[in-house]
């Protein structure tokens, strides 16, 4: 609106433009990519070599064979599977309730409530989690990774106002009258109306919970419960960095997440822009 | 309002509170996961660091009440000083450039006649959907100080090579450009939602008066998108201080202490050196100096929405 750039040369330019700057931002995925198929002597070869000459698979061997990489794979699939399950379970069953009993004594209290706790940051309460995941025995569990955050608050805020919006009481009351239990309203009316907002939150969840690093180090202590971010970062560091075995295992675990991203980005951006709008 | 969604209606009001709370069991049975696992995760946790700010405690052996004495050491904590030294640097930094970045790719998404949006924006997002440990090690082989393709690239325009990652002075610059690489994308997204929210009829007006593509953007878009800015600026302010996987893997605080930010330097303290309580007293300072910037900043940011044009 704004930019009217009427000549065709101008719309060419802003083309360019982007398009420079797009390939520039896409540089290190590229390089990462390339990476995964060059010994250690063509990473480091100069010049650089935009296109691996000759390509190498033995980077995939190697770490296949060198590191428990299936098993990192698997754990972080179970912890994201669990964690983003868990997580929709209970923020659409909290989101449903602030939405749909807006009657029940104390419910706007309870409902500031929970967006208070959004300003805690987790820095503050780390090291008691921290100290409470050593005491449930948690610790070097997948559990300790899928449970803490589950129930939280922004998602219980956006389950809420999407179903607040979108699910017409008229439905309700109508199962209501048929003889469905609350907990089947819930689940058989509620929940597959608000599948929007609910695949915007599970992606939401999803990348945060594959890429989390800090929480992984902390509490994933063997080897048999690496997750795929931890087992490439403790994979460095040891005398001599292997990087194409690092840039094969790296690619394994970027790929899931840019398929998962361009699949959901429509939501995913919902999801994110959904705080700005409000503030 | 949503009030005809609820059990019974308004009919029977004159009940007691007690019959109203029994006759709404399943609300509250149904937000009860939420406060069962906040009492645990976050209403304890909270408690018990408050507690331990007071006191000396490694973790393993017992605690020593040492009242104020955890306060008293910051003061004379030189590497707490330092690390939020780094932390006002990076964010100087990169706060600027990737706020004009975004909001200049936002303004390009923005415009109506742009094929292929989907496609731009999905690359500028991209970066902050990855992990970050993967993409700080690649970017540990462009910043490589002989053979990377940052200094290879360096060369070819004649300039000298730079040690990224291994000087003080250039570290942080380091650090900055991964962390605009990461986060403009975000930034821009927030930003195109912002500017999706003026209506066209503030452009149309202007346009009418006379006034140009750059007046229009000084004068209606940037003071309409000061609450956006105001909200990515809080998001940075809170990205910066609590950063973590960045500098834990593409410098790990180094060299020596230069690129250590709060978040690492509280990790370190944390589980580096296991100073729970001494940790817990640095934790509670920081973000509740934060909070209060973050708050006067709001207040600011609310207070004079139509003065001062500098929003950006």
């Amino acid at each position: 609106m704004r930019h009217r750039i009427k000549t065709a040369a101008g719309k060419l330019s802003l083309y360019v433009v982007l398009a420079g700057l797009a390939l520039v931002f896409l540089v290190p995925f590229y390089w990462l990519a390339i990476s995964a198929f060059k010994s250690q002597g063509q990473i480091f070869s100069t010049p650089p070599q935009w296109v691996p000459s000759p390509w190498q698979w033995s980077n995939f061997e190697d770490i296949y064979r060198e590191t428990n990489i299936v098993r990192a794979f698997l754990n972080s699939c179970v912890i994201a599977v669990g964690h983003v399950t868990l997580s929709l379970f209970l923020c659409s069953l909290g989101g449903y309730a602030f939405a749909k009993y807006p009657n029940a004594p104390g419910g706007r209290k309870l409902f500031a409530f929970v967006l208070g706790t959004m300003m805690i940051p987790g820095a503050v309460t780390l090291i008691p989690t921290f100290v409470i995941l050593m005491k449930l025995q948690m610790v070097n569990t997948w559990w300790a990774m899928i449970v803490p955050g589950a129930a939280n608050a922004f998602g219980i805020f956006w389950m809420r106002q999407y179903i607040a919006a979108h699910v017409p009481n008229d439905l309700l009351h109508a199962a209501r009258i048929d003889g469905c239990s609350e907990f089947g309203i819930y689940w058989r009316v509620a929940l597959p109306i608000a599948r929007p907002a609910l695949a915007a939150l599970g992606i939401m969840l999803l990348i945060g919970t594959w890429n989390n690093l800090m929480m992984a180090f902390l509490l994933l202590r063997t080897k048999d419960m690496q997750t795929l971010p931890l087992l490439i970062y403790l994979l460095q560091g040891e005398t001599r960095t292997p990087f194409g075995m690092l840039m094969a295992g790296g690619l394994l675990t970027v790929v899931p997440m840019v398929v998962a991203f361009l699949v959901f980005q429509r939501q995913f951006i919902a999801g994110i822009t959904s705080g700005a709008i409000k503030a | 309002m949503a009030d005809d969604g609820d059990l019974a209606g308004p009919a029977r009001r004159a009940r007691t509170r007690w019959a109203d709370v029994r006759r709404h069991w399943h609300f509250y049975v149904f937000i009860s996961p939420f406060f069962i696992l906040f009492a645990v995760f976050g209403l304890y946790p909270m408690l018990f660091s408050l507690y331990l700010a007071f006191v000396k405690w490694d973790g393993l052996t017992g605690m020593t009440w040492v009242g104020l004495a955890n306060f008293a050491t910051m003061l004379e904590d030189e590497i707490l000083a330092t690390s939020l030294w780094n932390t006002l640097v990076i964010g100087l930094l990169y706060v600027p450039p990737m706020m004009v970045l975004a909001f200049l790719f936002a303004l390009a998404l923005n415009v109506p006649w742009l094929k292929m949006r989907g496609a731009f924006r999905s690359a500028f997002f991209l970066p902050c959907v990855t992990p970050m440990v993967v993409i700080a090690i690649v970017f540990g082989l462009l910043y490589s100080p002989e053979r990377g393709l940052l200094n290879y690239t360096i060369g070819r325009i004649g300039l000298d090579p730079i040690p990224w990652l291994n000087s003080e002075a250039w570290s942080k610059v380091a650090v900055a450009i991964l962390v605009v690489w990461r986060w403009t994308g975000y930034n821009m997204v927030l930003m195109l939602a912002g500017l999706q929210g003026i209506p066209h009829e503030y452009y149309e007006a202007a346009k009418v008066d006379g006034a140009g593509a750059w007046q229009r953007v000084r004068h209606i878009t940037v003071p309409l998108m000061r609450p956006t800015f105001l909200f990515c600026g809080l998001l940075s302010l809170l990205g910066t201080v609590y950063m973590f996987d960045e500098v834990f893997v593409l410098t790990r605080g180094g060299p020596g202490i230069s690129s250590t930010n709060f978040g690492l330097y509280l990790f370190n303290i944390s589980f580096g050196d296991f100073r729970f309580g001494y940790a817990s007293s640095v934790a509670y300072t920081v973000a509740l100096a934060v909070f209060v910037i973050a708050l006067a900043a709001t207040r600011r940011g609310r207070a004079s929405p139509d003065e001062g044009e500098g929003g950006a």
